[in-house]
């Protein structure tokens, strides 16, 4: 860039800074103390002295189980999406018959669809066919409302991929299930891989379809954890902080060794 | 309307559970639906999550595990959304099999639906087992003359807890009449001290105030009509008067000026009094066992309680209660273990061991004959002055959120915490009232 | 949907072959998409329609729906505090999006820069990204605490939650602090993705950074603007964990929204036809922003913006 610094935004993004910075700074600096001496001093204070007491804490109040929870909820949800998204999206871009064309228009609009709007028909369906209190009835649903925008980014990922390719692979005889193999999947392996953390992040991070659609601990997961930790830890707020920080550990994990596709998936997840 | 609509319904949901149990099935994630509520012999009782109480909960629990081939499983959940999470799974097929209830309102539409075991004739057969309880807080969680729960824990009335050593330094007396209280809240406020504790964030918090001032100007019988539906009931001159007292109050300061952010599950209020920011906090029963729990210096040293105050030219009667007459625990009828589940109850509920577990966290137990077990109470006085305030209360009005219907419930308590936030006037909140009805 | 909605046809080869050669091609056929189509009319479309349906019945949430008529949408309409959540809604997209989108322009622009600390700092940026809304809800509704929190000693912050306008300047806080980050990356890959010599021209004429931001740097990000502000209005509309965990709707339903007005009147007070209704109004009004947004700025014309990340 030519232009001079530019002071007046650097000014804002330090004052960002701060704004993301306090609260952040505030958790980890309360989940490293104890209930009895966080109070002690003021929130924005060095604290006095440093323990890990709360991860122990965490961990005893079922923290593992609803982790396993989450990771199976999220990695069913991705699996499934990709399962019935690629093939789709491989069909609305190369069928030439009006239906893939229609499905395409469908789950263009199916994208302004609010889930929280479904939550009471969701409730009544998934009961009905006998899944309430299941990870099953979360992953459904979830799996559902990712589907608009994941088939749109992959048919956008399709249409990259030139005729040519396919038609090379047509005189060597493969069918349309090798194609999809060999070329589709391996030619759009970086917006899989988008779309698959846009996934992963939507099910790690869901809050409403595990609030009505489950009730066993057996069945909790983190994000719904979190208000139980709330009441359990009333007075142990540096527990509670320590609990959030918990659940956010494998996406920070996943941040550092693979920012780039998170930071893809981010960008699709805003859009729900 | 809905059985024409099944036929599609059931093609849907078979469509969709065959899709979701194959493909589930083939990515080998072992996420089956396993029925908690039936299968492997055991049975869930849902309880609040709240450690003071989990404790005789739990004992009952591991007690009744021992010689039983059912076990039962304790399902804790927070208080905030307990009953959400109650009503979703009752519709459900997975209910829970034993659960925590307020009785009234709280489990009507479940009676009604024929969800829950009438437990009348096991009362009938087993008559010890129903005189081991208060008859009074036994007939409270009647439905339509049924009964469908039993005594779980302590009674619940609504007492006016105050910090000893706050009065004491700025020598006020423990106020026993309306004016005494509001010359006890100048005091207070003129020194700095917030002379009620209160988690306004939660509004059933602040529903003890029109329950008790209601209760004290115009008598019981002004809410049994407004519980009965009847024309006009709101409009009691003895709600609005109440309301201006509220209105009052909160503009004294009786409060403070943060109480609207404090929220009941993060025990901000019972904090402000156990740490002498605030001088008095009207709650039930349940505050005194988080005390103990919580706070057990604060509860052994400095807990005082008395009753509510009477109100100068109020024609209720001074020694009427309102509150809770208790917890029950109520039976799903779809449980696959109904029997195991009122064994459970009828083994533990009233046991000298669960008592005395009660005793010890600071709950009166609604048991009869517990007069002589008053020694293992945290503190005896205060397990006699709850004994004898239930004993001797000509009536013991049901919180007015679970004894009226529950669509009119929420109405109710937003248009309390907007005359609480000093946005409504009385004339707004019997309006408020009218039209929920 | 930060994506292209580039609703073009699928590729057509033009003429379209007979249908002799297409089995030749090796085509994938309809079945491809059956699976997508199953877990998405079951799970998303259906549900819409059901919600519509359970609208004009009585469900209580427990035993059978029975059809009442226009009954819950009569008394719907004549509630007058349906219009006072409605009202809340709409004045919390705004404020959200008044706040949102300047402050996430700026940041963005910034961000594409070539300052030396950018990359350390915009990784700083976006740390709230990783935090799940209902984590985030519970940090702030501890920080914001009269006792315990940031208030404590700082008076503008103490009683945030307890008044009106407090609960919601606070919600629209912690909004922003969770979703800046993520409009600022829209916009910081918008930003890089302007052509260096409109800025070079510019500098030539002698005109200022001010000038260039307004008349090459803005009129340039006016497609992201408008896909950020969409996804900003159709969240806002939406939110429901957020002020759940945050406020619970309060101080005396003063920040309750539709989605929440939703979800007591069907799992708190048991009116599950009522909610149904109040849910429909919440589809119609999300759809009818979206269509709008649509109609009158070209949105289906544009590029994907999520190229350039």
């Amino acid at each position: 860039m030519k232009t001079r610094p530019n002071y007046a935004a650097g000014a804002l993004s330090a004052m960002w800074l701060v704004l993301v910075g306090v609260p952040i700074y505030v958790m980890v600096s309360w989940s490293l103390q104890t209930r009895d001496s966080f109070l002690d001093r003021g929130p924005l204070a060095i604290p006095g002295s440093i323990t890990l007491s709360n991860v122990a804490e965490v961990l005893d109040s079922g923290f593992m189980r609803y982790l396993l929870n989450t990771v199976i909820v999220t990695a069913a949800s991705v699996g499934l999406t990709l399962l019935v998204a690629i093939p789709a999206a491989y069909a609305i871009v190369r069928s030439l018959s009006w239906f893939s064309s229609t499905m395409f228009r469908i789950f263009l609009a199916g994208m302004a669809i609010p889930a929280q709007a479904t939550i009471i028909p969701l409730y009544l369906i998934i009961n009905r066919m006998q899944l309430y209190d299941s990870l099953t009835a979360i992953i459904l649903p979830t799996v559902a409302f990712g589907l608009p925008l994941v088939i749109l980014v992959l048919v956008g990922s399709l249409r990259d991929v030139s005729a040519e390719l396919y038609d090379a692979m047509t005189v060597d005889g493969a069918g349309p299930f090798r194609i999809l193999w060999q070329l589709v999947i391996p030619m759009s392996k970086g917006a899989i891989a988008a779309v698959g953390t846009y996934t992963a992040l939507g099910a790690w991070n869901q809050f409403l379809f595990p609030l009505v659609l489950t009730q066993d601990p057996s069945m909790r997961v983190l994000t719904l954890s979190l208000t139980s930790f709330k009441q359990e830890f009333q007075i142990n707020v540096p527990g509670m902080m320590m609990a959030v920080m918990m659940t956010a550990l494998p996406v920070f994990v996943l941040y550092l060794v693979a920012r780039r596709w998170l930071i893809a998936g981010l960008a699709g997840m805003g859009s729900k | 309307m809905v059985s024409q609509r099944l036929p599609r319904r059931s093609f849907l949901g078979l469509l969709g559970a065959g899709v979701g149990a194959s493909v589930l099935g083939t990515s080998a994630c072992g996420t089956d639906a396993t029925s908690s509520g039936g299968g492997g012999g055991t049975f869930q009782v849902w309880v609040l999550q709240e450690e003071a109480q989990n404790v005789a909960h739990e004992g009952a629990v591991d007690r009744f595990n021992k010689n039983s081939d059912a076990k039962a499983r304790i399902v804790a959940s927070p208080n905030d959304g307990y009953t959400d999470k109650l009503h979703v799974s009752m519709g459900s097929s997975s209910k829970p099999d034993v659960f925590y209830n307020w009785g009234g309102g709280s489990i009507r539409t479940y009676a009604r639906d024929n969800l829950l075991v009438d437990l009348t004739p096991y009362f009938e057969k087993d008559t010890a087992w129903k005189d081991s309880f208060l008859p009074s807080v036994l007939d409270a969680g009647q439905i339509d003359g049924k009964y469908y729960g039993v005594p779980a824990r302590g009674m619940q009335p609504i007492i006016l807890f105050f910090n000893k050593k706050v009065f004491n330094d700025h020598g006020v007396q423990p106020p026993r009449t309306w004016t005494d209280l509001m010359a006890a809240v100048d005091r207070f406020t003129s020194n700095g001290i917030i002379p009620f504790a209160l988690a306004g964030g939660d509004a059933w918090t602040e529903l003890v105030w029109p329950e008790y001032l209601v209760d004290r100007i115009g008598g019981a019988e002004v809410f049994n009509r407004i519980a009965a539906g009847k024309k006009d009931a709101w409009r009691d001159p003895a709600i609005s008067t109440s309301i201006d007292m509220i209105r009052q109050l909160v503009d004294r300061g009786g409060f403070g000026d943060s109480y609207a952010s404090v929220r009941w599950d993060g025990a901000g209020a019972s904090n402000l009094i156990a740490q002498g920011q605030a001088a008095m906090h009207l709650m039930g029963s349940w505050e005194y066992t988080n005390q103990v729990n919580d706070q057990p210096e604060y509860a052994k040293n400095d807990q005082g309680f008395i009753p509510f105050p009477i109100v100068e030219g109020g024609v209720g009667d001074p020694k009427a209660i309102v509150g809770n007459p208790t917890n029950y625990f109520s039976v799903s009828k779809d449980s696959a273990h109904v029997e195991h589940a009122i064994e459970f109850l009828k083994q533990e509920m009233s046991s000298d061991a669960y008592v005395d577990q009660w005793l010890k966290a600071g709950d009166v137990p609604a048991v009869s004959g517990l007069e002589s077990r008053m020694d293992n109470a945290a503190d005896p006085a205060f397990a006699k002055v709850v004994y004898d305030m239930v004993n001797q209360a000509p009536t013991f009005q049901l919180s007015w959120d679970q004894a009226i219907e529950r669509a009119q419930a929420q109405p109710m308590l937003d248009a309390l915490a907007k005359v609480f936030l000093g946005q409504m006037d009385a004339a707004g909140f019997v309006k408020a009232n009218e039209d929920a009805a | 949907m930060s994506v292209a909605l580039e609703s073009r046809a699928p590729v057509r080869p033009a003429p379209a072959p007979p249908r002799r050669r297409q089995a030749r091609v090796n085509r994938p056929n309809a079945l491809y998409l059956l699976p997508a189509l199953v877990f998405f009319g079951l799970f998303a479309a259906f549900p819409l329609v059901l919600v519509l349906y359970l609208s004009f019945t009585d469900w209580n949430g427990i035993g059978t729906p029975g059809f009442v008529g226009v009954d819950n949408w009569v008394r719907m309409f004549e509630n007058e505090a349906i219009w006072d959540v409605t009202s809340t809604t709409l004045l919390l997209t705004g404020l959200c999006w008044v706040t949102q989108t300047p402050l996430s322009i700026l940041l963005g622009v910034w961000a594409a820069g070539a300052q030396r600390n950018r990359a350390v700092l915009s990784a700083l940026f976006f740390l709230p990204l990783l935090l799940s809304t209902a984590a985030i809800a519970l940090l702030y509704n501890r920080l914001f605490d009269p006792y315990v929190g940031i208030g404590r000693g700082f008076e503008p912050l103490r009683n945030i939650l307890g008044t009106t306008s407090g609960a919601l300047t606070a919600i629209v806080i912690v909004v922003g602090w969770q979703f800046i980050p993520f409009h600022t990356l829209l916009y910081q890959a918008a930003a890089r993705n302007i052509p260096k010599v409109l800025y070079d021209a510019a500098y030539i004429d002698g005109a200022g950074g001010w000038h260039q931001f307004w008349y090459i740097t803005l009129p340039q990000l006016k497609n992201t603007i408008i896909t950020s502000s969409t996804i900003m209005i159709v969240g806002s509309l939406t939110y429901f964990e957020t002020i759940f965990l945050l406020t619970n709707g309060g101080p005396a339903a003063s920040t309750r929204t539709l989605p929440l007005e939703m979800y007591f009147r069907s799992f708190r007070s048991y009116e599950f036809g009522y909610a149904s209704t109040i849910a429909s109004v919440l589809v119609i009004v999300a759809t009818a922003i979206s269509l709008l947004i649509v109609r009158f700025s070209g949105f289906g014309k544009m590029r994907s913006t999520l190229e350039g990340l």
